[in-house]
């Protein structure tokens, strides 16, 4: 294996955002609180972190950049190291698009009204996530992993709640809190019984010795309780719950950045964690279960538990999406759905799976981020929450109702969206598999064609019931913002992920093809 | 010369355009000053796409037999070991060739000629901008699926066909009715689409490695290779997956073309306007049912079975959907069942092996089933009732349409030099000459040639209602007039083509368009009458049928049948439409509402209360937590416990009891 040293150094783009945010934070204490001048701020730590994530692309786009273990930097992982830090080009195609998540949210969150309080706040945890999300694309260590997923954790229980003094919010805040900590607690558990049974918490070390420790009912409890720790993150049914009340009770742009932004780390967490094992077949050291059935192989077991997990979560999501009045709680079950079908790319574990995936994961940035700062904006237009709230926004404003009803129809699969790119990847990959994989495929074309019964229902309430559409018109808009009360930094985003979610439907061979190769080179290298 | 080939090679246009007519008339229809801009707008460009059209089926016609394939790799996955080794290829591109040249002529030149009579038809209405938008649209939609050159992309534009009849169906959505029917037409056809779908997925696995150059996974399951179909002809053979691939496929057409049993959907669309009715029924939708049969049977093939149930729903629905016309008393709603049954002559012909018979029967009944459309618009356009018994002695107001309605009914009975003639005759005639080697098409060819008299009396029967008399039978009607020129002028023009549209057989050029790779594919060409007897029996039929409309209903007589006639039950049975769609709506209304209901229920009660008795169980520690926060955050991190012993359950029991079952992997 050939090592590369980063082009830009190892752990730039996380100082680049860590730089950002002390200097949001002392702009507070100077009394500098202008929403623009602080967005303007974190706007451009993080473009240049992700133009550095670029950079490290283009320079070596499959190499493993850098490894970082103790006393040694920047070298490749020789036989039986140990790294804790492992910056492979797949890791670094989901840092750039963790990046686009915090990218859009920030920009649109640039028009909020300038006098609003605890913006620095709002700023500073925003970026402080990121690192974490950052951190978490490279890590090869349990610990490391965990501690990555507690800085991205922390900072968010605190973002649902930087609006002081709304009751929803705390709420909210004190729900994600307790249940975050909570799962928390069962991964931290799981890793601890995974050491006890391999005697290391590297990544690589625990997969090099799965092979020949073999399957104990102690290293199924250990991945039991990291499976149930890290399904919080992800939202996978039956650990769905808290999401929706938060994503509900949380400002509309948290909501957007967590749906869009820190939900992807459990899954690459997912990827971290169970691909190894998931790959390996050894059926020669399988041991018998300890409660009678079949005898115990730690690949297919935790391949088809994730299976059923993954059905259960798009089915439940979209069934309970089907009934919401709401349209925050709507596409907080539809983002539950979504994650079901991201979950099929770590049940295969296959290349085309995991590029399925992860164009999933890229697709979900766009349609459901942008989707909620759609939500956002039109709040500020003076718009209820309910679904039927929405009457005739398409028709009054045709550019934003458009962008909206791409971004659903992108979520439903429809083509010529990346949302159908993603998921034909991801369903043929699952067909490509063979064997019972192949349900997977079936359950997710069932399930795309079941949630198009909902969002079919919001594009005809914006398309075709109307109320009186002269009244409408002549309403002056909520706030004295541009673009016609949106805000010019919210219209771009939204823009901006529209034309993301068309371009790449149009065109998906560039990325489809990077990924691909990206993901095939970390079956073959990473953890 | 060239310039046709080179034209075909920009076919991509014409579904362009309509988009491009979408999104204008769409977005900024509403903020033009005078509404009808909009609809001009659209009625250019689609002025325009008839144009490139017309020129695209000139070409194929002085080039017959030649296929244009243009085409871009819209994303490549690579190959893995498995089913596809050379990976799998999305592209998106057009085929022009005769198929969809003739397709494309009928699409393009109705499709102008509604949106122009449009103008006038809907000049009063406020939603014009939504309507030009949607029925560009819908143009859009069905000459993409024409030009399709391969079947997802085919799949793609069939589901835009879907959506857009939804929301034209629906077109009057403050009528609940008219919503209803946009749902069921939507609901029903997407019975058709699912199964259209799987056929679609069985064909590409067995597929996948068939063929040239990397096998048609590897080139985007495309139709055409160079100048031949793709797939090897008659490799379909006797397979029983296959057979049922075939039969998903007739599913899938049947939901879109309105065959029986997925038929009900049809009549009550004609809640939508009567312009959006004549597209649907001439040249859009249940068009690409049928057309979806022809390009299977000509690129993939049918096995005998499937031919076999493609003739028996076609020849059913032909007998089936004309006796329903028969006692209906809506003027559209009688033409709607003689569009179901005239697609059931289309179907039996694809089926038996004859796509381009079925197709040209397509093509005269696509003008004449528009014209008895619009022609019944203008009439309620002038009375504003659908009703046939309010109406009467219409001929004389209205001479330009109780002309152009008489053509049509003429055209569609069957009687020659009428278009219908030669189109049915020919289904006719080149089925006879099969019953010999396959006798079990004997009695849906007989119910079809029955259908000939049905069909005749039931359209005559409306003519002499709504345009036979002295005058309205509802004196509260007012004064009928016509309607503007642009109403008339597509009338008379597809007058002309009732008329004429069947002789265009003997134009040594437009064969061409019919001549779909004779020889290659085994698809013999039949022109005009093949057997002057079966002729001469099928317009006695229909000269009969109109003898009888005439006898029954001519000269203003209303024929009432006596209460104690024998034939009452049968007439509430038709009346009632054989009861089907009454016995859907009470399955649909529990099948689909019920599984709603259930999840709801089961995350109510089984969930909640899954989690209370967790709670409970717990007992002190869950009490420690509830007391320092609110019962609900309790309720998630018994959630999450719950969750956690779930996890255990699955990894440790149901896991290992699926891999044994499902044999791993």
């Amino acid at each position: 294996m050939v090592a590369f040293s980063s082009f830009v150094g190892p752990f730039v783009p996380e100082l680049l955002l860590l730089g950002g945010m002390l200097l949001v934070l002392l702009l507070d204490v100077l009394g500098v609180r202008r929403n623009e001048t602080l967005a303007t701020v974190a706007l451009t730590a993080l473009a240049l972190a992700f133009l550095s994530i670029l950079g490290d692309l283009g320079f070596a786009p499959l190499g493993v950049l850098a490894t970082v273990g103790p006393g040694a930097l920047n070298v490749a992982p020789a036989a039986g190291a140990a790294p804790l830090y492992h910056l492979t080009s797949f890791g670094l195609i989901f840092q750039a698009i963790f990046l686009v998540a915090a990218l859009l949210v920030v920009l649109a969150s640039s028009s909020r009204p300038s006098g609003e309080r605890g913006a620095p706040i709002f700023y500073g945890l925003l970026l402080l996530a990121t690192v974490g999300m950052l951190l978490v694309a490279v890590a090869s260590d349990l610990i490391f992993l965990l501690l990555a997923v507690e800085v991205v954790g922390v900072p968010s229980y605190l973002l649902v709640a930087y609006r002081r003094g709304e009751a929803r919010s705390m709420e909210a805040a004190m729900k994600f809190f307790i249940v975050g900590a909570l799962s928390t607690v069962l991964s931290f558990y799981g890793a601890s019984l995974l050491f006890g049974a391999y005697g290391s918490t590297n990544l690589f070390v625990i997969h090099a010795a799965a092979a020949s420790v073999g399957t104990p009912v102690l290293v199924l409890v250990g991945y039991g309780f990291l499976l149930a720790g890290l399904a919080f993150k992800v939202t996978l049914v039956p650990f769905h719950a808290w999401a929706v009340d938060v994503y509900d009770g949380a400002p509309t742009d948290v909501t957007a950045f967590l749906a869009g932004g820190t939900k992807k780390i459990g899954l690459f967490a997912f990827f971290l964690v169970f691909l190894g094992p998931v790959l390996l077949v050894h059926p020669a050291t399988a041991g018998a279960s300890p409660f009678g059935g079949g005898p115990l192989d730690l690949g297919p077991t935790l391949s088809i538990a994730l299976g059923v997990i993954a059905v259960l979560t798009m089915t439940v999501g979209n069934l309970l999406a089907l009934l919401q009045k709401e349209m925050k709680r709507m596409l907080a079950y539809s983002s539950i759905s979504q994650a079901g079908y991201m979950l099929i790319g770590v049940t295969i574990g296959t290349a085309p799976a995991l590029t399925g995936a992860t164009l999933q994961i890229l697709a979900h940035v766009l349609m459901k981020g942008g989707a909620f700062l759609v939500v956002a904006g039109v709040a500020g237009l003076g718009i209820g929450p309910l679904i039927d709230d929405w009457k005739g926004l398409g028709v009054r404003r045709p550019l934003l109702g458009a962008a909206f009803a791409l971004m659903l129809l992108s979520l439903a699969g429809v083509p010529l969206t990346i949302g159908f790119v993603s998921k034909f990847v991801l369903f043929s990959s699952a067909v490509q598999a063979q064997g019972w994989f192949i349900w997977l495929a079936v359950a997710g074309l069932l399930n795309s064609a079941l949630s198009v019964f909902y969002y079919a229902r919001v594009l005809k309430v914006m398309y075709f019931d109307r109320t009186d559409p002269i009244a409408a018109i002549e309403a002056p808009p909520a706030s004295g913002l541009g673009a016609g009360g949106l805000g010019y930094g919210r219209a771009a985003a939204i823009g901006l992920a529209a034309v993301l979610i068309v371009g790449i439907g149009l065109y998906p061979q560039p990325i489809l093809g990077a990924i691909q190769s990206a993901a095939q080179h970390f079956l073959l290298t990473g953890v | 010369m060239d310039a046709f080939l080179l034209l075909d090679q920009w076919a991509f246009l014409i579904p362009l355009l309509m988009v491009v007519s979408f999104a204008l008339v769409g977005l900024f229809g509403t903020r033009l000053r005078a509404l009808e801009w909009g609809g001009w707008a659209a009625v250019g460009i689609g002025g325009i796409a008839m144009v490139l059209g017309v020129g695209i089926a000139i070409g194929e016609m002085l080039h017959p037999g030649t296929y244009v394939n243009a085409q871009y790799t819209w994303l490549h996955l690579a190959g893995t070991p498995g089913p596809f080794p050379e990976g799998i290829s999305l592209v998106a591109g057009t085929l022009v060739d005769p198929l969809s040249a003739l397709m494309l002529l009928v699409v393009t030149v109705v499709g102008f000629l509604v949106l122009l009579y449009s103008i006038g038809y809907m000049h009063h209405d406020r939603g014009l901008p939504r309507y030009y938008a949607e029925l560009s649209l819908f143009l859009a939609a069905m000459t993409g699926l024409v030009l399709s050159n391969n079947l997802l992309e085919f799949f793609l534009f069939w589901e835009l066909v879907g959506v857009c009849s939804y929301f034209l169906i629906g077109f009057y959505y403050e009528k609940p009715s008219a919503a209803s029917a946009a749902k069921e037409a939507f609901l029903v056809t997407r019975i058709g689409d699912v199964l259209f779908l799987l056929g679609i997925f069985i064909y590409f696995f067995h597929f996948a490695t068939t063929g040239p150059s990397g096998g048609w996974a590897a080139n985007g399951f495309v139709f055409a290779h160079g100048t031949s179909p793709f797939l090897p002809t008659g490799s379909v053979g006797s397979s029983t997956l296959l057979t049922i691939a075939g039969l998903m496929i007739l599913g899938g057409a049947a939901g879109k073309s309105a065959q029986f049993p997925l038929h009900v959907w049809l009549p009550d669309a004609m809640e939508g306007p009567t312009t959006v009715s004549a597209l649907i029924h001439a040249a859009t939708m249940v068009a690409a049912g049928v057309y979806l049969l022809a390009v299977t049977s000509v690129f993939i093939g049918f096995t005998a079975t499937d031919q076999l149930a493609i003739v028996a729903v076609g020849g059913f629905t032909t007998f089936f959907a004309a006796t329903m016309a028969v006692v209906h008393p809506d003027i559209k709603r009688v033409i709607a069942y003689s569009t179901i049954s005239q697609l059931g002559y289309m179907v039996m012909a694809v089926g038996a092996g004859f796509a381009m018979v079925g197709l040209f029967h397509l093509f005269t009944h696509a003008f004449f089933k528009a014209l008895l459309f619009l022609a019944a618009g203008s009439v309620i356009h002038a009375l504003g009732t659908q009703d046939l018994f309010k109406m009467g002695g219409l001929r004389k107001p209205m001479r330009v349409t109780g002309t152009a309605f008489a053509i049509g009914g003429l055209a569609l009975a069957g009687i020659p030099p009428f278009a219908g003639f030669w189109s049915k005759d020919d289904i006719l005639g080149s089925m006879y000459g099969e019953l010999g080697s396959h006798p079990l098409y004997w009695p849906f060819w007989i119910l079809a040639l029955l259908a000939v008299f049905l069909t005749a009396y039931y359209i005559f029967r409306a003519w002499f209602l709504a345009f036979g008399g002295n005058g309205p039978r509802d004196p509260t009607l007012p004064p009928a007039h016509e309607g503007s020129w642009v109403m008339q002028v597509p009338l008379v023009i597809l007058s002309g083509m009732a008329v004429f549209g069947g002789l265009l057989i003997f134009v040594p050029g437009f064969q061409g368009l019919l001549l779909y790779g004779a020889g290659a594919s085994g698809i013999p060409p039949v022109y005009g009458p093949t057997d002057l007897a079966l002729s001469g029996i099928s317009v006695t039929l229909g000269a009969a049928g109109i003898g009888v409309a005439y006898w029954l209903w001519g000269n203003g007589r209303i024929f009432v049948l006596p209460e104690s006639s024998p034939l009452q039950p049968v007439r509430r049975l038709l009346l009632n439409r054989y009861y089907l769609k009454a016995a859907y709506d009470w399955v649909g209304a529990r099948a689909v509402y019920g599984i709603a209901r259930g999840a709801d229920f089961v995350d109510r009660y089984v969930i909640d209360g899954t989690v209370h008795g967790f709670e409970r169980a717990f007992g002190a520690a869950s009490d420690r937590l509830r007391r320092g926060q609110t019962g609900v955050v309790s309720d998630y991190a018994a959630y999450v416990i719950a969750g956690l012993l779930g996890v255990f359950v699955l990894l440790l029991l149901v896991a290992p009891y699926l891999l044994a079952h499902l044999g791993g992997t």
